[in-house]
Parts: C-alpha cells; sequence; structure tokens
C-alpha cells in the first residue's frame, strides 16, 4: 500500500473520530444543561472544553450557544467538529479509489449537510438533537466502513488511527474528572453525582458500566470501567488492545527492523495498561498514569511515520 | 420502472407515406409545447428534419419527451444532479475565503446516433489515429514525411511541443498515442468532420461513463427499446491497453494512474479510472527512481512500477529534464523511460502532431502513410503562416474563428462573428505580430440537440469526443462524451467555459 494513502486513510479516521467526539461531548452536555443551574453548568461547560483542549475553556464571557458554536461550527476553530469533519472528508478525497463508493458518498453527504447547516435554525430548536444526528452519521460511517470495504492493510491503518485517537480522547477527558487539581493547571470544584454519570454518557458507557457494576454510582468503579475495562469499546485498554492489534496486521512486507520498533512500543503501552490494576494507578497517582497513555500514543504515532510513511530512502536501502 | 409506459400516450396522428415509413414522428418545433421555445434554422439539428418531423432515430425520445409532464422531467433531472453532487463528480471554485465545489452541468437528454453514422466515425478515427502514430514515429525518427515535403520542417522542429529528447526513444507497439480524445462536430450538412485531436492528456471519459450511468436511470424504459450499445468495458479496455504496452520479461506488470493531485480539475477522473482498473493512483511526490528503475514509496518499502498512465503534461514529468521548477514530477523518470525499464503512456512529445497548423496536414499524412483518403475530413483551415493566406485570414477577421496554434481548452481564440470591432482590430494585430503562431477556420455552427433548460427544451450547439484505445490492437467505444454549449447561442463547449456535457447513445443498427 502506498504511504501516501496509508497516511491519508490514517488521519481520515482520526479526525473522524475526533469529530464524533465533539459532537458526542457536546450532545451530552446540551441534555444535562437543561436541568443544571447557572453555576453548575458553566462549571461543567468549561471542563468539557479542557477535555477537548479547547484554547479559550477558560473565557469567563462565554456563553451556552458561544461555546457550541466555537466547538461544532466555528470554521475559524481548526478543531471544531465541522473542521474535523472537514479535514476527514479532504483525507478520504485523496484516496477516494482506495475506499468504498459507499464510503465516500456517505461522508461527502454529511459534509454536504453540515456544511449548509444553519446554526441559529439548530440552536433555536433542540440543539442537541442536531449532534445526535452527527454522531449517528460518522457512526454509521464506521458501520459502512466495516461492512463495505476490505479488511485489508488499509482497514488496518483506519482502525489504528481510530484507536489511536480515542485512546487520547478518553485519557484526556478522564483526565479532568479524575486527576487531582495540579498547581499550574485547571482548577474544577469536584464532580457531583450527576457529574460522574454525565462522565460515562460522554463515553457511550452509562448502560453498560451499570450491567457491570449495576447503577451503583462510585468514582472509583467508573475509573476503573473506562480504564480497565477489556470489552467496552470506549475504554482506554480496548483503544490499546486495538492500536496493539492493528499494527500486527501492518506492512506485512516490511523489513522486520522496522516492524519490531512498532511492535515493541505497542507491546509496551499494552502491558503497561493489561498489568496496571486500579490500586497501583490510585496509588501511583492517575494523572502520571494517564499522562504516560498520551505520552506512549504519541510515540507510538511517531514510530509507524518513521518505519512505515515518512521514511528516507537512504534508511530504506540500508535494510 | 414503468412509469414511462404508463404515461405514454399512443397518439393517431395522420403521418405521409414517407416519413411515417421512416420511423418520423410528426413534429412542430418552436410551436409546439414543450418544444414551443426550440429554435429550428439552417444548423443541422441533430433531433428534427428540416420539414420538423423529428429523425426517425429521435423518435421514441420526442414521443416520450412529448407526453412526460415537464414537472417529472425536472425531476429527474434534479436526480442526475444529486447524484453527481454526492458522487462528488465536481470542479472547485476558490473564492476569496472559501471554496465552493460545483457539478460540471450535465444535461439529461441523450444525444443519439445511427449505427450507420457510427460506422463511419468508428473506420474515420482508426484510420486518423494509425495515421497520427505512425507520423509521431516518423518525427522522431528518420523524418521522411519532412523530407518528401508532406509537412513543412518548421512547422514540426520549430513546435512548441516538439520534445528533441524523445528522437530515438523506443516506443513500444509505436503506440505514442494510447489514449486519443478528438472532437468531432457536424457541418452544416450533418456531415461529422474533426475539429481537434487531442493527443497529449486528453480528459472527459469518466463524465461519459457517468452521464450514461445517471441517464439509464432516469429513461429506463427508452434505454432499453433503444437498443443503445454500451460502453461500460472501457475500463478495462484501458488496462488491457496499457497492460499491452509493458516492458517486456514483466510477467505481472505493475500500472500506476499518476496524477497531479487532487487540486487538478480533473482529479474525480483520476480517481475514478483508477478505482474501476484497481490500479494505483498515485502522485509524483509516490515515486522515486532507485537504482534505474521508477519504484512507488510503500508501507512495505519500494515497490517497481513498469506502466505509467500519466494525466500529467509533458513539462511536469520530470524536473531534471523538462521544467526543473516541477514539483508534480519524479526527477529521474525520462531516463528511465528512456532506458525502457518504464514505459509512460500516452508518450511525450505528442503535442507535435496535435498542434492545430499540423492538424492542416493530417489528410496529407493519410495519404501519405496510408495510402487512403481521410473518411473523416477535416474542416477547412487557413494557415496564417502563408501570407496569401494571411490576407484573407485579415479580410475575413469577421467570418472566421482564429485560433493560436499551441493553445488548448477554448484559449487564446477569436469567434469572428462573435467579437465586436475592437476586439477583432485587437486580434488582427496579434495575428500581424505572430502569423506562424495562427490558423483561421470558417465558423461552422456546430449542430444543435434538444436540452432541458428551465423548464423547456431548447437546442443547443454540440460536439462529440470519442475515445480511441491503441495498444495490441486500436478499440474505440461506441460513444463518447457529448459537449453541450449549454449558453444560449454559444459555440463554446469547453467545461471551463460554461459548457456542459450529455450522453451519447449509439444504437445498434
Amino acid at each position: 500500500m502506498l504511504s501516501r494513502v496509508a497516511d491519508s486513510l490514517y488521519w481520515m479516521a482520526r479526525y473522524m473520530e475526533r469529530a464524533e467526539h465533539s459532537a458526542r461531548l457536546l450532545r451530552v452536555r446540551l441534555e444535562a444543561m437543561v436541568s443544571q443551574g447557572d453555576l453548575e453548568s458553566s462549571e461543567e461547560w468549561r471542563r468539557m472544553l479542557h477535555a477537548l483542549a479547547d484554547v479559550q475553556a477558560d473565557d469567563p464571557s462565554a456563553d451556552p450557544r458561544d461555546i457550541t458554536f466555537r466547538v461544532a461550527f466555528d470554521r475559524a476553530n481548526p478543531s471544531s467538529t465541522l473542521r474535523s469533519l472537514m479535514a476527514a472528508r479532504d483525507n478520504a478525497r485523496q484516496v477516494r479509489e482506495q475506499i468504498s463508493s459507499e464510503m465516500w458518498e456517505h461522508i461527502n453527504r454529511d459534509y454536504l449537510k453540515l456544511t449548509a447547516m444553519d446554526f441559529d435554525w439548530a440552536w433555536s430548536g433542540n440543539p442537541a438533537q442536531t449532534f445526535i444526528d452527527i454522531g449517528d452519521g460518522i457512526w454509521m460511517f464506521q458501520g459502512i466502513t466495516h461492512s463495505t470495504m476490505r479488511h485489508g492493510e488499509g482497514f488496518d491503518f483506519i482502525e489504528l488511527g481510530t484507536y489511536i485517537e480515542r485512546a487520547q480522547l478518553v485519557a484526556r477527558l478522564l483526565d479532568v474528572y479524575l486527576s487531582p487539581p495540579q498547581e499550574d493547571g485547571p482548577k474544577f470544584a469536584a464532580p457531583g453525582y450527576f457529574d460522574w454519570i454525565n462522565l460515562l454518557k460522554q463515553c457511550t458507557g452509562f448502560e453498560a458500566y451499570c450491567k457491570v457494576y449495576t447503577a451503583q454510582v462510585a468514582p472509583r468503579k467508573i475509573a476503573e470501567f473506562l480504564i480497565f475495562d477489556p470489552e467496552f469499546p470506549h475504554s482506554v485498554r480496548f483503544a490499546v488492545d486495538k492500536v496493539q492489534s492493528a499494527l500486527e496486521q501492518i506492512a506485512p512486507g516490511a523489513p522486520q527492523t522496522r516492524r519490531a520498533a512498532c511492535a515493541r512500543m505497542a507491546g509496551r503501552l499494552k502491558a503497561f495498561v493489561d498489568f496496571s490494576s486500579m490500586d497501583e494507578v490510585a496509588a501511583g497517582g492517575i494523572a502520571p498514569f494517564l499522562a504516560s497513555v498520551l505520552k506512549q500514543c504519541e510515540q507510538i504515532h511517531g514510530a509507524v511515520y518513521e518505519s512505515y510513511i515518512s521514511y528516507g530512502i537512504e534508511d530504506l536501502l540500508k535494510g | 420502472m414503468s412509469s414511462e409506459k404508463t404515461v405514454l400516450s399512443p397518439e393517431a396522428e395522420e403521418l405521409p407515406e414517407d416519413d411515417a415509413a421512416a420511423g418520423g414522428r410528426f413534429a412542430r418545433p418552436g410551436i409546439d409545447e414543450p418544444f414551443d421555445a426550440y429554435l429550428i434554422d439552417h444548423t443541422y439539428d441533430e433531433c428534427f428534419q428540416p420539414n420538423l418531423w423529428s429523425r426517425p432515430h429521435y423518435a421514441k425520445l420526442h414521443e416520450l419527451l412529448s407526453s412526460l409532464p415537464v414537472e417529472e422531467v425536472q425531476r429527474r433531472q434534479l436526480a442526475c444532479e444529486q447524484s453527481f453532487l454526492h458522487q462528488g463528480i465536481t470542479f472547485t471554485v476558490y473564492g476569496k475565503d472559501s471554496s465552493t465545489e460545483k457539478i460540471i452541468p450535465t444535461d439529461l437528454l441523450p444525444r443519439i446516433i445511427t449505427g450507420a453514422e457510427w460506422a463511419r466515425i468508428e473506420a474515420g478515427l482508426k484510420q486518423r489515429i494509425a495515421a497520427l502514430n505512425l507520423f509521431l514515429a516518423d518525427i522522431y525518427a528518420d523524418g521522411k514525411a519532412v523530407r518528401d515535403g508532406i509537412v513543412p520542417a518548421d512547422l514540426v522542429y520549430g513546435a512548441k511541443h516538439f520534445r528533441k529528447e524523445m528522437v530515438g526513444v523506443a516506443v513500444p507497439r509505436g503506440a505514442y498515442v494510447s489514449v486519443c480524445g478528438t472532437d468531432l462536430i457536424r457541418d452544416e450538412a450533418g456531415q461529422f468532420v474533426v475539429l481537434e485531436d487531442n493527443l497529449r492528456v486528453p480528459s472527459g471519459v469518466s463524465y461519459m461513463l457517468a452521464n450514461r450511468e445517471v441517464v439509464r436511470r432516469a429513461f429506463p424504459a427508452l434505454f432499453r427499446e433503444s437498443r443503445v450499445r454500451p460502453i461500460e468495458r472501457y475500463p478495462q479496455l484501458l488496462l488491457e491497453t496499457l497492460r499491452s504496452l509493458a516492458p517486456p520479461g514483466r510477467e505481472n506488470p505493475r500500472i500506476v494512474l499518476l496524477t497531479p493531485g487532487v487540486f487538478n480539475s480533473a482529479y474525480y477522473e483520476h480517481t475514478f479510472l483508477a478505482r474501476q482498473m484497481g490500479i494505483e493512483l498515485v502522485e509524483g511526490r509516490d515515486l522515486v527512481v532507485s537504482d534505474g528503475r521508477v519504484c512507488m514509496r510503500s508501507t512495505g518499502g519500494l515497490e517497481q512500477v513498469d506502466v505509467i498512465y500519466r494525466r500529467l503534461d509533458d513539462d511536469f514529468i520530470d524536473p531534471l529534464v523538462f521544467r526543473a521548477d516541477s514539483v508534480l514530477g519524479v526527477p529521474g523518470l525520462f531516463d528511465c523511460y528512456a532506458r525502457g525499464t518504464v514505459v509512460i503512456a500516452n508518450a511525450l512529445g505528442n503535442g507535435v502532431a496535435d498542434d492545430k497548423a499540423v492538424y492542416a496536414y493530417v489528410p496529407a499524412l493519410i495519404k501519405y502513410f496510408l495510402g487512403e483518403e481521410a473518411i473523416l475530413p477535416n474542416v477547412e483551415t487557413y494557415l496564417c503562416r502563408d501570407p496569401k493566406q494571411l490576407d484573407h485570414v485579415l479580410a475575413n477577421l469577421d467570418k472566421l474563428v482564429v485560433k493560436a496554434v499551441g493553445e488548448s481548452g477554448g484559449y487564446g481564440m477569436l469567434v469572428g462573428p462573435h467579437a465586436s470591432a475592437g476586439e477583432r482590430a485587437a486580434f488582427g494585430e496579434l495575428v500581424k505580430a505572430d502569423p506562424d503562431n495562427y490558423i483561421a477556420q470558417p465558423t461552422i455552427s456546430l449542430s444543435r440537440a434538444p436540452c432541458f433548460v428551465d423548464g423547456k427544451f431548447e437546442s443547443r450547439h454540440v460536439d462529440l469526443r470519442p475515445f480511441i484505445l491503441t495498444g495490441a490492437e486500436t478499440v474505440v467505444v461506441p460513444g463518447g462524451l457529448t459537449r453541450v454549449a449549454l449558453r444560449r447561442g454559444s459555440l463554446v463547449v469547453n467545461s471551463s467555459q460554461g459548457g456542459g456535457s450529455k450522453d451519447t447513445w449509439v444504437l445498434s443498427e
């Protein structure tokens, strides 16, 4: 598979995951806001913005409408849902011949729909519904990808992109709920009962959590579930496992030395998550644990690029 | 989908013996709805005869259009456009702050050609491409045609697109032009004549196929009854053509399509063809030359490439040989090509033979190389390089179309009858300053065909670009891209200048 094609498929998947994540956080936030007081609500908006690494997260003058616009529809904000979807579609367009027509037509239609959307109109009704629709559209795309594209190397790059992105997004989200306030970091009020439920909802995990732990809301159990559950698709561990197995499939023809570099890093991250327990994480500090997950994801990304995508020709001749 | 059948109302018209026997249909374009806005004059009309009856091969379409409610036609036209939009068959219009994507205008009414007409077109195209391939091989080898005085030497060796680097390069099967798009028009007598040869990087074939796809869906019953010859095999034929050009000894040749990238206006076509042929779509940055071979950078390392179907102009192919500032090409590619480790199709340097001045000599070249008369005639052409012809051109600017020889896409031309006196005078100065660079042709009013415009059936000028493939053999898919000048009265069909396209039906008999 062409390195450039692998690059585009990988980023298409990452941007799709990013767009879906921001739409999902907005949806949960907008639904929760309806039954919250102003103070409580603004604290949670701020928490959401930090989870999305928004540069204006601490702007006190922003109201929910401004924030929603900025996070979802602002073309000037490079990490808005709209811009993420546009970037995903741009990448898809560059590998138009590699993905199925069904995938292309779906992403293209979603793009046309979202770029034509009138924000005032979306806001005036039930704004949460807009984000349900956007999220459903992206899930459908991921489903169409599973059902219509060959599960070959291109598909593995899509899996890799999706789950590296997801591991990082979930880790960042957990960080703003679970980590104790840092000296130089943002400070939030301790999350309340509903905030914990909303955290689960932001990971599409409320129902799945109840099946494992019953509806008993305990922060430590929620943390354990969202970090370690091996079967829940939005847990850190699930994503890390997927990253590792995608990397095993990728570039079967590449020289062993190159494959080993990536495999080593993915194996290390998997072992790091597999062999940690909630007790250890709690004892060592949850913030350093999540920070290490984020850093290792970055390193895997770097190794993949060095081995398969942006390698120099001279390196290759050396073997 | 039997809706067409149910709305058809067989009209019991008294047909005069001869027209009825021929299968034409009584019609009064320009008077009766929904053809009341249809313009008919001395120009050849694809659909209607001079006596205003429909031509026999258009009778079924005419009957259908006369009975379908206009809203229904509108609905089907909209469905065509939606389909194009969703498939991303668009070009990008770059604005100040943002860019928008527009669909290539498409008209859902098919342009119909009889089997007999097509047989002549096909024979004529095969003959022409055979002569042009022999001519190109001759230019870059012995130069016999020039020595024998068939074509002036300076016209060939002084041409903008002559590539001295190609002299002595072996081209597999002599197929310089493996993919050709020849522009045909009908003159006022209805005869197909050649307007232009496109021997370099012709485009438009994806629109031919996309139009067929949507129009078949718009008129399924009519399509079936009309016994239209299929064109869907084009991608397979192109792949076979490219495969037949592979360097000897390569069992399973790797064939790639080289595109300038996503910003190119024909990018959709590149992705379409690569997908349909199942070959890799590569950009210059995906290819490297290693050890005298062209390879592509893959996740597993370098993989050798054997045949490159390039959709990149000569100038950009290799910055070491041609334009040094090209970032689209591959350094060292030409050297591999000259040594024969990789094949590039179309060959480089073809532009010398589709030059608008060389065009005038093609009938003579056919005679010279094949000993045959040209089956498809040329449009009469005045060469401004000849002082006598130049005088004639300058004295008749109001009647002629004047074109710069090295340009394409409808640029650098003057349509005399449609230009103002000032424009004509200014263009006349350009011609006088550099007569070698211009040719002139009488204004031929391209034939007209019915189009659906703003809820009415109107007549618009059309041309025809069939695609000819040459590898182990020469094949022409029965059809082509019918380009339409959608602006009323306009003769310019180029998509860069307000043109659209429509499906072309070649009938089985």
